[in-house]
């Protein structure tokens, strides 16, 4: 396993359940869990959304209030249909102010999508598994005036990363 | 002992970057004040991240160093405006406060350099002879500008060429020329470069727009066609709103005119730098410098006879309040901003949104201003309808998406699968009238790091202002309709930010004192020496973008202060 700056292994396996709910994976077709999107999360949590460790440290605690009228350890281990319950009903009330687990869903939600689509060089978003579900070609330097005709196919322009430009301009970071 | 300058410029964006530019060629000596970085093109050489620019934006001041509060009217209390993404990280990031640094709001904009038409100068009159004076809304503190379209004229033409601004002319000396414009006002030439390669998507805005009878035309941006004045050509990275620019393609006073500035010998530029007030005379008639403080929070003090407040509406706003210069109660009165109402297509065909600038396509004027098409709504005045091709990044099409759709699972997964590379958007910025209900002043509870009080801003959107978006809504799902759109959707029509880089109106320009806060060249009444600039000095709001209107009075301030300072600057005191 990947190392973590912030959430315990437990935790992590419980976000990562989260997420493969947001972006579930599908036969030929990666999802959240095969980008990597926890460590993304794990990653932004230790520094830049530091602030938000709380809120994630109470969103844990309010989805294991709802996962123990069902007998399990923890979210991770119920069986999907009722992963998927608990959090259909957190999605319903994300603005009762006593119900923080719609607020957290919510939370986790932005964070699953923004390492799914965010550089890899953000810990998520490995082999540019979200760039390619939806076509996206990454961080171009330009586009030429040929590829900005209509009709072109983006998948055919090979995917960058920023590490990419960085080795271009002959930087090493 | 007290160190002197000639002149202060607070805030090296748009106009304080032209103005230090200005000034210091003429041979003032001018001390320059920026609280955000002086950035080098090596900081921005790899910026193609949209976590990092976009979603955690990289050029913004956060809420946490600049909080901005807000309420929707006098009775509630005001809260913390959840701009750059909120408290929990789960808004919309769009709508914050401008970029900071050298080049300030010119790093971050898409670069859309519309002039505003001759009668968005005269928006009262030309209500009140369409409709009569009965049809303006309840509260409406409506002026006409103290200046004329012809009077800025030369000073639009002047921030395009010195700017650098490429396009297609459509009225040259009211000449009308095919491809351009035929609704803009009279321009006394073309723009110094043609427009730039348009985002694929454009296509069928275009064809569909002309199928409706309408007038499509290239947008006016602030982005180099091809190399000019030692910049070189835009290469359509797609990372263009919202970023800085990687190859100085894109028109901003980091690369134009601050350069130009330092070029003279006569600037001096401090960066992370904030001014905490001005300084006046004993009897308050007249600046006499600023108080700021560097990066390592020393306090310093300098003077000079001529302050130039140039740090966003906003901002300028609260230097004046917090300074105590506020003489008729008109600092902060007639608070503007943009409705965008976007409205977003999903097109039969690829759009590939992520290629090419914001704006790299097209817009029509047919119901724009005053030629607004008579309507049910009571709509008064009309704005462009936009086309928006390019910029789109995966994240941002997230928050865009379709309302309809469920935003996790499979079916979410789908959608973005299926349709990211087919989006299409479209928006109008619609106008709002300056009222008596809409106004910025200090919040009493909130306060920045440096003991500052926050800026409030009160203000709710009026029924006119959701009324436009609706009107502009069905012209817009009419084109979507013609382009063949498979899905549409569009925002509410009172949507939820109050805050969004087009913030205007809060020290405007007039003629008489208990109605304006500055003269026509930004010179604040009963201050001599004090300048207040930007769209803080805007009458009225049509429906384009504030910035080449802000740089043309900034170009039309300074010709003014020259004029009057002839070559004796140190005489501007006794103006």
């Amino acid at each position: 396993m990947r190392p973590l700056f912030f959430l315990n292994p437990d935790e992590a396996r419980i976000i990562d359940a989260i997420a493969s709910h947001v972006i579930p994976s599908e036969p030929g077709s990666p999802g959240a869990r095969e980008a990597g999107v926890v460590h993304y999360i794990d990653d932004t949590l230790a520094g830049f959304g530091r602030d938000l460790q709380g809120a994630y440290r109470s969103g844990l605690e309010a989805l294991q209030a709802a996962v123990a009228p069902y007998g399990a350890r923890t979210f991770a281990d119920l069986d999907e249909e009722r992963q998927r319950g608990i959090l259909e009903a957190a999605e319903a009330s994300p603005d009762v102010p006593d119900a923080f687990l719609g607020q957290f869903f919510a939370i986790v939600c932005e964070h699953v999508v923004q390492g799914f689509f965010g550089d890899p060089a953000y810990g998520g978003n490995v082999d540019e598994i979200g760039w390619r579900l939806v076509g996206y070609p990454g961080a171009q330097w330009g586009f030429s005036a040929d590829q900005m005709r209509p009709g072109v196919d983006a998948r055919s322009i090979p995917i960058l990363t920023v590490a990419d430009l960085y080795a271009r301009v002959g930087t090493s970071a | 002992m007290t160190e002197r300058f000639d002149a202060v410029i607070v805030g090296l964006g748009s106009s304080g970057g032209i103005m230090a530019e200005q000034l210091s060629a003429a041979g003032m000596r001018v001390l320059g004040l920026e609280k955000g970085r002086d950035h080098t093109q090596a900081d921005f050489e790899i910026k193609h991240d949209e976590l990092r620019y976009y979603q955690r934006g990289a050029i913004v001041a956060g809420v946490s160093v600049d909080p901005v509060t807000w309420r929707p009217d006098p009775g509630s209390t005001a809260r913390v405006l959840p701009w750059s993404a909120g408290v929990l990280g789960t808004d919309e990031p769009l709508y914050g406060l401008p970029s900071i640094g050298t080049g300030g709001g010119t790093l971050h904009w898409g670069a859309a350099a519309y002039r505003f038409r001759e009668a968005d100068f005269r928006m009262r009159s030309a209500i009140l002879e369409r409709f009569g004076e009965q049809a303006l809304p309840d509260g409406t503190t409506l002026q006409d500008w103290p200046l004329s379209y012809q009077d800025l004229e030369p000073y639009y033409d002047r921030a395009e060429w010195e700017q650098g601004v490429s396009g297609a002319a459509g009225n040259v000396g009211g000449e009308l020329r095919d491809g351009g414009n035929p609704f803009e006002s009279p321009r006394s030439r073309d723009y110094p470069m043609p427009p730039v390669t348009p985002g694929p998507g454009d296509g069928p805005f275009v064809a569909a727009t002309r199928r409706l009878g309408l007038h499509p035309f290239r947008q006016p941006l602030g982005i180099n066609s091809r190399e000019y004045r030692g910049r070189p050509a835009c290469v359509n990275c797609g990372f263009c709103h919202g970023y800085p620019c990687h190859v100085r393609a894109k028109s901003t006073t980091q690369v134009t005119s601050v350069p130009a500035a330092k070029a003279t010998g006569n600037f001096e530029l401090r960066d992370m730098s904030r001014v905490l007030r001005v300084l006046r005379s004993a009897d308050g008639r007249r600046a006499t410098g600023v108080e700021y403080v560097d990066a390592h929070d020393v306090l310093h003090t300098v003077e000079a006879d001529l302050v130039v407040l140039a740090a966003y509406s906003l901002e300028n706003v609260r230097l004046l309040l917090v300074s105590g210069i506020n003489e008729h109660g008109q600092v902060g009165k007639n608070f503007m901003t943009h409705n965008f109402g976007w409205f977003a297509s999903v097109l039969p065909d690829a759009t590939n949104p992520f290629m090419g600038t914001f704006n790299a396509s097209s817009a029509i004027d047919d119901y724009t201003s005053e030629i607004v098409p008579d309507n049910d709504l009571g709509v008064l005045w009309g704005a462009p309808i936009i086309s928006v091709t390019g910029d789109l990044q995966p994240i941002e099409a997230y928050h865009l998406m379709n309302p309809r759709v469920r935003k996790w699972g499979l079916e979410f997964k789908h959608w973005l699968r299926d349709n990211y590379t087919h989006l299409h958007r479209m928006y109008s910025q619609s106008t709002n009238f300056p009222s008596s209900r809409h106004y910025l002043d200090l919040d009493p509870a909130v306060k920045d790091r440096w003991g500052q009080p926050a800026i409030r801003i009160t203000h709710e959107w009026e029924d006119h202002d959701a009324n436009a978006v609706t009107l502009f809504g069905r012209y817009k799902a009419r084109i979507a309709q013609e382009m063949g759109a498979r899905e549409t959707w569009m925002d509410p029509a009172r949507p939820p930010y109050h805050l969004s880089t087009h913030d205007v109106g809060v020290h405007r320009m007039g003629e008489d004192p208990t109605s304006s806060v500055t003269d026509r060249f930004g010179s604040v009444h009963g201050c001599a020496g004090l300048y207040a600039l930007g769209g803080g000095g805007f009458v009225s709001y049509g429906g384009y973008n504030p910035n080449l209107t802000i740089q043309a009075l900034t170009y039309w301030s300074a010709d003014h202060i020259l004029d009057t300072a002839g070559t004796r600057p140190k005489d501007l005191a006794a103006v």
